[in-house]
């Protein structure tokens, strides 16, 4: 009784904590100036919010089996979510869906201006 | 406790979902509605898990198994199609809303380009904007590299243009990663 008292209260933390992972994603979609800021928040609730909710559900369960496929889930999140965000992340840079003014470094720069005077290079490289 | 944490928990995502939605709907390029679409597919996975804590049940645990897959393939597959942005479509938006506020204001190429000239030239005002970028993708004249059938590429439409539109994707892709 004491011991499903306490595994009540981690999940309940962990619930919280998942919802405000999403949360810091929407308000960071909204208030963040250009795709690649945006793209930092978006990716919050994606691991660590998603981490949170499934300890929460699997905290709850009480079953070995059920953290197995949580795990499973977690992982194929954790999987496919750096590359989704590399793939737009990088079509972003490149088709200058981006705001110059607010970069510090731009070591990109010199590589994607000799890339786009290719003449067999991509052609959504702006030439 | 545990049902104060849910209905805390539903609240804050359904903010977050919020969020997202408008960023879908304002978002200035098709790359920003991406990352938003896949926020709030991520949002829908936690409320399927929140569902499940709150009732005890462990029936959605497939779905949220295939949202993390369905998020990945769209992502990644809009971005492979998205056109470059150009300074002159600020110019050509910003003259668009000065027509629009202006609503006198006479087009100039009306009468002179005859009957179906007005339908090509109104077409892109009426364009919504998330979907602008397939017309100009369009009207640029792309045409994929093909590899050996370069000589019948721009007469053979029939069995040689597929046939190159499959051959296009490894025959550009060294040359794009370099």
């Amino acid at each position: 009784m004491e011991l499903d008292a306490v595994l009540d209260g981690v999940a309940a933390v962990f619930l919280v904590i998942g919802g405000l992972m999403s949360l810091a994603a929407g308000i960071g979609l909204v208030r963040f100036p250009d795709l690649h800021s945006r793209m930092h928040a978006a990716t919050k609730p994606q691991v660590l919010g998603l981490l949170m909710l499934l300890l929460a559900a699997a905290i709850t369960w009480r079953s070995w089996a059920s953290v197995a496929v949580t795990l499973l889930a977690w992982g194929l999140m954790l999987l496919t979510a750096p590359v989704s965000a590399h793939v737009v992340g990088r079509a972003g840079y490149r088709t200058k869906h981006m705001r110059a003014d607010l970069l510090t470094a731009d070591e990109l720069a010199a590589t994607v201006d000799r890339v786009s005077r290719d003449p067999g290079s991509r052609r959504e490289v702006d030439r | 406790m545990l049902e104060t944490a849910v209905w805390i928990t539903q609240v804050l995502l359904a903010a977050g979902a919020l969020c997202a939605v408008y960023r879908v709907y304002k978002g200035p390029s098709v790359l920003d509605r991406v990352i938003s679409v896949d926020v709030i597919l991520v949002i829908v996975a936690s409320v399927m898990l929140v569902e499940m804590v709150r009732s005890d049940h462990q029936d959605f645990i497939v779905f949220v198994l295939v949202t993390s897959v369905i998020g990945f393939l769209g992502a990644v597959a809009i971005a492979r199609y998205v056109v470059a942005r150009k300074p002159e479509d600020a110019e050509r938006a910003a003259e668009r809303e000065a027509q629009a506020a202006g609503m006198g204001v006479p087009e100039p190429e009306a009468p002179k380009n005859g009957a179906d000239a007005p339908v090509m030239t109104a077409l892109p005002q009426q364009e919504d904007e998330s979907t602008s970028w397939f017309t100009a993708l369009a009207k640029s004249g792309f045409v994929p590299k093909r590899g050996k059938d370069s000589e019948s590429g721009s007469s053979g439409q029939g069995p040689g243009g597929s046939g190159g539109g499959s051959a296009e994707g490894p025959s550009e892709r060294p040359k794009g990663e370099r």
